[in-house]
């Protein structure tokens, strides 16, 4: 299990995004979403960047180590 | 360039020719030339004669045949192999293929073949028990690789590797020995044995690891 929290569910829901949306504009998987956004995948620098420009949140914000 | 599609049918169609100039060839050799190089010929003292002309362009032309189908083969491994490097999906199978697991059984001919004939050839097709493994490849057909794929996808090979090299690490420092069975013969007939179970379980465990760790809801 990934020892951070992570708020990428909060981020996308304010961006209006569906799990579907987010992995398409990030060229990954929904499920990979889903296992991000429940903390059992930890991203790749080049993911987490990406995703952290889609939602227009700082990187730091949306994966929360302990 | 000729058309992909086309390509497998002209070579299906050059090997019936094939066959049937050579078969042709025969004929007239058995009929006509009292089955030279049909019959096995010593090419040490063989003196050509006009006669033997059918039978020598059959001949060269299955050599041809045989050439030309290798180099086909050959590059089309190599094209599918660079295609399978950029490739971002997996590639579409039937699970049903997963059924040629069951030749895996015929392996068990082994310990009829051995006592009768002295042949440990059929052991080895106990490697086949390894294409269960399509059952789940199949179910993955045309998934989109991102990282997460890709990372199970290394995880579940390295695991595999791991648990087969453990396997035949041991199972050669008991047979080495050559007590266990009570002779050496028998132990390396138990090595070979071995051999092709664990190769057959890494093929398996490589499909139904990555199976599993796409599809479980949490990791370890």
């Amino acid at each position: 299990m990934a020892d951070f929290v992570c708020e990428l569910k909060k981020y996308r829901q304010l961006k209006g995004l569906t799990q579907e949306q987010l992995a398409q504009q990030v060229g990954v998987r929904r499920e990979t979403i889903m296992r991000l956004e429940k903390a059992q995948y930890n991203p790749s620098l080049k993911l987490a960047i990406d995703i952290s420009r889609a939602v227009e949140a700082p990187i730091e914000e949306i994966f929360i180590f302990a | 360039m000729m058309n992909k599609k086309k390509t497998p049918r002209m070579a299906l169609l050059l090997g019936v020719a094939c066959a049937v100039l050579l078969a042709l060839a025969s004929w007239y050799s058995v009929q006509y030339n009292d089955a030279r190089l049909v019959a096995p010929t010593d090419l040490s003292t063989y003196v050509f004669r006009p006669q033997d002309l059918p039978m020598l362009l059959a001949a060269l032309f299955l050599l041809l045949y045989v050439l030309g189908l290798s180099v086909w083969l050959i590059r089309g491994i190599w094209a599918r192999k660079r295609r399978g490097q950029t490739a971002q999906t997996t590639r579409s199978l039937n699970p049903k293929l997963g059924f040629l697991g069951l030749l895996g059984f015929l392996g068990f001919l082994g310990f009829w073949s051995y006592p009768t004939h002295q042949d440990v050839t059929p052991f080895f097709f106990f490697l086949f028990f390894g294409f269960f493994g399509f059952f789940y490849e199949g179910k993955l057909s045309n998934t989109f690789m991102d990282e997460r794929f890709r990372e199970n996808r290394m995880r579940a090979e390295y695991t595999a590797m791991k648990i087969g090299f453990s396997i035949l690490f041991l199972s050669a420092i008991l047979l080495s020995r050559g007590k266990l069975l009570g002779s050496l013969e028998y132990s390396f007939i138990a090595l070979s044995i071995v051999l092709s179970l664990v190769l057959g379980l890494v093929l398996f465990l490589q499909e139904y690891l990555l199976y599993r760790y796409d599809h479980s809801d949490s990791e370890e």
